[in-house]
């Protein structure tokens, strides 16, 4: 499945040169290395530090070839492919080359593979099968590092909080450093001391904790580096594989998981290089998320309130009751006071299930996926639905030549296109801009990173607007109606109320107007916040103004694994008009009542005239930015059932909990953010009594006594809903923007607070994950080290954030990249409340915050 | 000030028209810019500020036919012309001062007494390649020659030699002098742009060449020093001057740093083509072997170089007639055995200096040159295993030519060449267990 | 007379001629054992129950490696690794079913510390198929090591490694 679409689409004739390798006639496009030219065309030449998305360094040597005309042997990963180049891999001059390499190779090299956990996947195991000597001919003690005190026969070091590092193993291919350096722009990891002693280790002081950090252990060749995830766990020989996708990022990368039948458990999770998507890197909760699938916290058995009590039942008691209590809802109130909330993660056909139960059954509208966005929009064309539903190509951004960041953080919230952003910059010089409210981790990397004031959003992309007009970068009737619509705004004054230079409003400008290909990218600066309409406003002006959808893509980035499904499947109450009129087609009918979103049914909830709620997956109570205000409602409610994987605050309140499957429980489609459709293969069998979404949707219809048709049937509907095309035009014309001041804030509440992501966690369900909570098992307050100065707060030190609504504790972390007075907190903790803070109405929250003295 | 007391052959210099690098060498106050001018200095860079185009200048060193003095001896003026001509990027020049070849310390010289004729070379070297920032690496250890160069910089600046607009040319130049960890390997020009750039000193693989993609990503030429300061002199005195001096392929004079069992040694400025018998028995020169002993061997250009047995020291010193005999001028340094020098012994000291030098980037010379130094080691302690002679030849031959870097081949070149000499000495070491000559040195 | 001279002969003569192989046995020591009272000395190769070493300080030589379990044909081996307080790697589990096990000392031969040797012993009967999976803690024991050369060579790359080897 994967082999289609790792196919590179060339997109303009390129040179090429035709060489012969053993013999064969092979033409690549110039520029190509011999080994590329060899490995495409399954002649195989063995490498160690070679990797195909890093610079080649030819350290190890293993590559040689012979080139006729040329005397010694030469590199084949650093040597270009010319054309009439006669080379040969397989003469005897090379096979004793690589033998000598081996040897080399193997003389400090310990030998303890029946200790080390690549044995069996080991390249220098291979290798050393393959060309090396039965025997060795080195007869002295072999070096060995070892650490000062350890009484351990076994010269391991932790150098990270997942990462073990054994430095006698390490042949030096110099792959980690130079992928933690090339491809993820971290520095926690170098080489140090010379010659034969070089070893590989973190940075003194320092942990290796970044988030890509496992892929350093995926493509270390021997078992240097290792991690407590798959350490002594089992041989991989035992293991067999499945092939999977992450279901905690939106890029739906591509993985591999590695499980054991017979104990119905997955050990680890590696890549499937999808050079569409991924480029093979995973980042780190991808990589070690899969562990909630084996947690022994997982909810066994179907539960229901017994005099208050939430006691163990049979999956049929709860199907009844749900039934019971439903029925009565509809009969007593109508209908429309039921409503569901989704997990945008879930898959198609579970989604799909769940609004057509919702349509067809209950006959009503109240479906949404989405739990943590602030005052929904109710309406299904605005402009930010458009802004969501423009195509965006992750591959697209490797080649182009600016690459915009608006109100995102990458890292956090889209680590693959993260990695492709600065792929794009490394490598293809592309330029990098970063316009986010507070400095991000790219800073190092972007051309220009422009902070702006929190909550002067639309001002920040206005000035960049004003600036084009002002530098008569744009053609004379473009700018001068958008002059027109912004007016009376001159750009000093956005300068000034952004807090952005008039100067590097210029610069953005200039690279906007002169860019060839671009990628511009909102984030959730821009999705979560109230006024998302007027942003998009502005957004939508500076696309038309620089024609920017002409010469690339402009997107807001969806969130979760399956949020891009969810949209086109009309999981939300108001669909777009092309899905609505498909769904009415497919099923003959749609419910006329009016349609509520999470806001509006939360809001209802209060009121008494939401009774029913049904959320699968979802857990609103910790992610919707208004914890009180969620908590309300579903107290309210008369019948609410939660399915989830784990007991969260959702369930604990619930009337009915039914255990859900994860992803890797049952086969799978889930839309990425590219609208690409993937498949997830089931690796285990369903763990205790946990049963998939659409199962559970279909046995409640079966308590109605009604069908939502055979498996077949539901997905040809879906797939005809998928080939729709549902993207949604942005605006042509040049549109007012509402210059939205900040509502008055309460008093001695000053600091803006975010809630976000931590880099290693994502959502409400990673914090089950023993490796993932090993990097961070708590919210903890990030702040820049102005303030925390300012504030005479130090690393680790307990502080007290309030908000007119709440107060939490946590610790502070100093981030040296964040400069203004922002603080973050992440969200991903059940211990921590910290959406307890926020209120739904506020554009931005405040807070203050005060030392906890122990 | 602390002045290096170094012999060399200053005085004949002052005197010949011809020796130029050393003339003014023995004059305690030539670092200083004022006497540096009043002998001449900053003539040169004047002179192609205002009469000469870049590839004029080019042109000029290319017909002079001076090559590369830090050991491969590649025509320098064909090396500046390779820089792209319409590349957008900024280009570099590097002076490559990292001078830590056993053995050899001319560089080291010429920096401490001539600072100026080095940044003079820079300068017009820089104006022909198009380049307006200059940088130069000076090897850490070498302390005083920094201070000496930091010193003529500030001079140069103050007198409007560097900095904006030069002598009214509206020319810029900047020059920025930088220090080195003390890495040998530091001295390989791509090391020297990954040290430089702040990354681990550690060799590039070519191509790109650093005259395409060097520093930064950008065009970058790297000359070593003595290449650099011979430049102003071509451009006074044409290049035509310049080819009278040395053999017809091999043009100028070069630095020779003699050292090891020699009366009197130090560094001479010599026309190319000088006779290697001359330049260690003459008494102007190196006086002979120290103690009149006979002679068993020479290295005639550095560590990194094949030895030279008694027999083939009627050789001249010049690029071809070198490789004709199987060595190498290298770096020109000297180095003399006596007769009592066990070879077991010398090669042990180079292939730890070698092994402690590796920087460990690529396999063959990170764990060859570790592997032969225990094996050598174990000979030198009298513990030699019949067939470790094979071992390390067959070592040798697998490292050789197949690193990165020339550092690989340095290492294996002078014990390939010793094992093809001096066998029965190596044989002699191993069954034994002791050296065949008896070694007491005056220095160890 | 003829007749009885004739059974005379065969009785006295032939007859004890006829048994003389069965006589000669009768004088000699008995082939069979009194077994179970009495045991017969396996040859020294014999292949009976597993053992698993110790070394000299009492520490597992076993480190879970799964090279047995790979070799044993009839499957009978399942380990689980883990992780001791030193760091190490360690069985957590180590089971060997000897219901399935053919004595053919594969894992002997694969195993690269010499941790698991194949005894002499061999009387397994017992009431239960459960009491047949032998755990760990039933097979570790410290005994004299057998010398197999197929070992020598491990023996060298824990020399050259350095590694601790308390058994010469």
């Amino acid at each position: 499945m994967a082999d289609d679409t790792r196919k590179k689409t060339t997109t303009k004739a390129v040179a090429t040169v035709t060489l012969t390798i053993d013999g064969k006639s092979i033409t690549v496009p110039k520029g190509t290395t011999v080994l590329e030219a060899a490995l495409q065309n399954g002649i195989h030449i063995p490498t160690f530090c070679w990797h195909p998305k890093l610079k080649s360094v030819g350290a190890c040597r293993m590559c040689y070839v012979e080139i006729e005309k040329m005397a010694k042997l030469q590199v084949s990963c650093a040597t270009e492919a010319v054309e009439g180049m006669v080379v040969h891999t397989d003469s005897d001059n090379v096979k004793q080359g690589r033998r000598a390499i081996i040897e080399f190779i193997l003389l400090n090299h310990p030998l303890d593979c029946p200790t080390c956990d690549k044995g069996g996947e080991c390249d220098l195991q291979n290798l050393t099968f393959e060309h090396g000597y039965d025997d060795s001919r080195f007869d002295f003690r072999k070096s060995r590092f070892v650490d000062e005190g350890s009484t351990s026969t076994f010269d391991d070091v932790r150098i990270g909080p997942e990462i073990v590092l054994n430095r006698n193993r390490c042949i030096l291919c110099y792959k980690c450093v130079r992928a933690n350096k090339e491809a993820f722009g971290e520095y926690d990891l170098g080489a140090y001391e010379r010659g034969n002693i070089t070893q590989i280790n973190s940075a003194p002081g320092e942990k290796v904790d970044n988030p890509f950090s496992g892929n350093l252990v995926e493509i270390c060749p021997v078992g240097a580096l290792t991690n407590s995830d798959w350490r002594y766990k089992i041989r991989v020989w035992l293991t067999k594989t499945t092939p999977s996708l992450c279901n905690f990022t939106s890029s739906g990368t591509n993985t591999l998981f590695y499980k054991e039948d017979h104990q119905n458990k997955i050990f680890r999770t590696t890549s499937r290089r999808n050079d569409d998507i991924d480029d093979g890197w995973l980042p780190d909760v991808t990589r070690y998320g899969y562990q909630i699938v084996n947690s022994p916290d997982r909810l066994r058995v179907p539960l229901i309130k017994k005099e208050g009590k939430q006691v163990e039942a049979t999956w049929d008691e709860a199907l009844d009751l749900i039934h019971k209590h439903f029925t009565e809802i509809s009969d007593k109130m109508g209908s429309v006071c039921i409503g569901g909330l989704a997990s945008p993660s879930l898959d198609n056909k579970s989604l799909y299930a769940f609004s057509k139960f919702f349509r067809t059954v209950l006959n009503s509208n109240n479906v949404d996926f989405r739990s943590d966005y602030r005052m929904l929009p109710p309406d299904a064309e605005t402009v930010f639905s458009r802004l969501c539903s423009r195509p965006f190509k992750i591959a697209d951004i490797d080649d182009s030549d600016v690459v915009f960041v608006f109100g995102s953080d990458l890292l956090r919230e889209h680590p693959n296109e993260y990695l492709r952003m600065r792929k794009a910059c490394n490598f293809n010089n592309a330029r990098v801009f970063v316009v986010n409210p507070y400095a991000t981790k790219a800073a190092d990397i972007a051309a220009l990173e422009a902070v702006y004031k929190v909550g002067s959003d639309e001002q920040a992309i206005n000035g960049i607007c004003l600036a084009a007009i002002d530098d008569n970068l744009v053609s004379g009737p473009k700018a001068k109606a958008l002059a027109e619509k912004l007016s009376p705004l001159t750009l000093p004054e956005t300068s000034k109320a952004c807090g952005i230079t008039v100067d590097d409003l210029r610069i953005l400008a200039r690279a906007l107007a002169e860019s060839r290909k671009i990628s511009f990218m909102c984030g959730e600066i821009v999705t979560r916040s109230k006024e998302r309409e007027t942003i998009t406003t502005a957004v939508s002006n500076l696309n038309l103004l620089f024609g920017l959808e002409n010469k690339g893509q402009v997107a807001s980035l969806a969130r979760y694994a399956n949020s891009g499904g969810a949209c086109k499947l009309g999981v939300q109450p108001s669909p777009a008009p092309a899905v609505k009129d498909k769904l009415k087609e497919i099923w003959g009918g749609y419910p006329e009542c009016e349609p509520h979103n999470t806001d509006s049914m939360l809001a209802l909830m209060k009121k008494e005239e939401v009774a029913g709620f049904f959320v699968i997956g979802a857990n609103p109570i910790m992610l919707h930015p208004d914890r009180q205000f969620v908590r309300e409602g579903l107290e309210k409610l008369d019948f609410l059932v939660a399915c989830d994987l784990f007991e969260s605050e959702t369930t604990e309140i619930a009337d009915v909990v039914l255990p859900l499957c994860s992803w890797a429980e049952y086969d799978g489609e889930y839309v990425n953010l590219e609208g690409r459709s993937q498949r997830a293969e089931r690796a285990v069998k369903p763990m205790f009594e946990s049963r998939p979404g659409c199962e559970i949707i279909k046995l409640i219809t079966a308590k109605y006594e009604k069908s939502l048709g055979e498996d077949e049937q539901l997905t040809s509907e879906i797939q005809q809903l998928l080939d729709l095309d549902s993207a949604l035009p942005l605006p042509t014309e040049f549109m007012a923007v509402k210059v939205v001041v900040e509502d008055k804030q309460d008093e001695g509440f000053e600091i803006p607070l975010f809630v976000t992501d931590d880099p290693h966690h994502c959502g409400h369900l990673t914090e089950k994950s023993p490796s993932l909570t090993s990097f961070a098992d708590d919210a903890y307050l990030e702040i820049g080290p102005d303030l925390a100065e300012r504030l005479k707060l130090k690393e680790g030190d307990n502080v007290r954030v309030e908000s007119p609504v709440g107060k939490v504790i946590v610790p502070a972390r100093i981030s040296e990249h964040i400069e203004n007075d922002v603080v973050l907190i992440p969200r991903n903790f059940s211990s921590t409340p910290i959406t307890s803070l926020l209120m739904r109405k506020k554009r931005i929250d405040r807070v203050t915050l005060s030392k906890v003295d122990s | 000030m602390f002045y290096s007391p170094v012999i060399t052959n200053g005085s004949e210099a002052a005197a010949s028209d011809k020796l130029h690098l050393f003339k003014y060498v023995e004059d305690s106050e030539q670092y200083k810019l004022m006497t540096f001018e009043s002998h001449g200095g900053y003539k040169a860079w004047k002179k192609v500020l205002t009469e000469m185009q870049p590839q004029q200048v080019i042109d000029e060193v290319k017909n002079s036919g001076l090559r590369g003095r830090g050991g491969a001896g590649f025509p320098t003026g064909m090396k500046w012309g390779f820089v792209p001509k319409d590349s957008s990027k900024p280009r570099y020049l590097c002076c490559n001062a990292d001078e830590s070849e056993p053995g050899t310390c001319k560089d080291r010289v010429l920096m401490e007494r001539d600072p100026h004729g080095v940044i003079e070379g820079m300068a017009i070297g820089a104006y022909a390649i198009g380049c307006h920032t200059m940088f130069i690496y000076i090897r850490g250890e070498f302390n005083h020659c920094i201070d000496r160069m930091e010193q003529a910089v500030e001079e140069a600046y103050a007198k409007g030699h560097l900095g904006k607009n030069i002598h009214g040319s509206g020319y810029d130049l900047d020059m920025i002098v930088h220090t080195g960890g003390g890495a040998y390997i530091c001295g390989e020009e791509t090391a020297l742009l990954n040290s430089l750039e702040g990354e681990r000193g550690m060799s590039r693989i070519r191509p790109p060449f650093p005259a395409i993609e060097g520093l930064y990503a950008c065009p970058t030429i790297v000359n070593n020093v003595e290449s650099l300061a011979a430049v102003p002199h071509i451009i006074n005195r044409g290049a035509e001057w310049y080819r009278t001096l040395g053999t017809e392929k091999s043009a100028g004079t070069k630095l020779f740093s003699l050292s090891g069992h020699v009366k009197r040694p130090g560094n001479y400025e010599v026309e190319l083509g000088f006779s290697l018998k001359k330049l260690l028995y003459d008494p102007a020169y190196g006086g002979g072997i120290l103690g009149d002993k006979k002679l068993k061997g020479v290295i005639p250009g550095g560590a990194s170089t094949p030895f030279l047995t008694p027999e083939m020291i009627d050789v001249n010193l010049d690029y071809e007639s070198l490789t004709a005999v199987g060595s190498m001028l290298g770096s020109g340094a000297v180095i003399v055995f006596d007769e009592d020098t066990c070879i077991v012994w010398v090669i042990q000291k180079l292939i730890q200096f070698f092994k402690h030098e590796s920087c460990g980037k690529c396999t063959p010379c990170r764990e060859g040159t570790g592997w032969l130094k225990q094996i050598i080691d174990r000979i030198e302690a009298g513990g030699g295993q019949p067939g470790d002679i094979e071992k390390i030849e067959e070592i040798c031959g697998n490292i050789l030519g197949r690193t990165i870097c020339p550092l690989g081949d340095a290492a294996v070149m002078p014990i390939q060449s010793s094992i093809r000499l001096w066998r029965e000495e190596w044989q002699y070491h191993i069954e034994h267990g002791k050296c065949m000559v008896k070694t007491e040195f005056p220095f160890k | 007379m003829k007749e009885v001279l004739k059974a005379v002969v065969n009785v006295f003569l032939k007859m004890p001629l006829g048994f003389m192989v069965t006589i000669k046995y009768f004088f000699r020591k008995p082939v069979t054992l009194d077994y179970p009272h009495k045991k017969r000395p396996m040859a020294p190769r014999y292949r009976g129950r597993h053992y698993l070493e110790r070394y000299d300080d009492g520490t597992e030589r076993c480190v879970c490696c799964g090279l047995c379990a790979a070799a044993c044909p009839a499957d009978a081996i399942y380990m689980e690794p883990e992780e001791n307080e030193k760091g190490e790697r360690r069985a957590r589990i180590y089971e060997i079913n000897l219901l399935r096990c053919i004595f053919c000392g594969f894992c002997e031969e694969a195993c690269p510390e010499e941790a698991i040797f194949l005894g002499h012993e061999y009387e397994f009967s017992d009431y239960e198929r459960s009491s047949f999976l032998w755990t760990k803690e039933q097979m570790l024991v410290q005994h004299p090591r057998k010398d197999n050369p197929f070992k020598r060579i491990y023996r060298r790359v824990r020399k050259a490694y350095g590694a601790p080897d308390k058994i010469s």
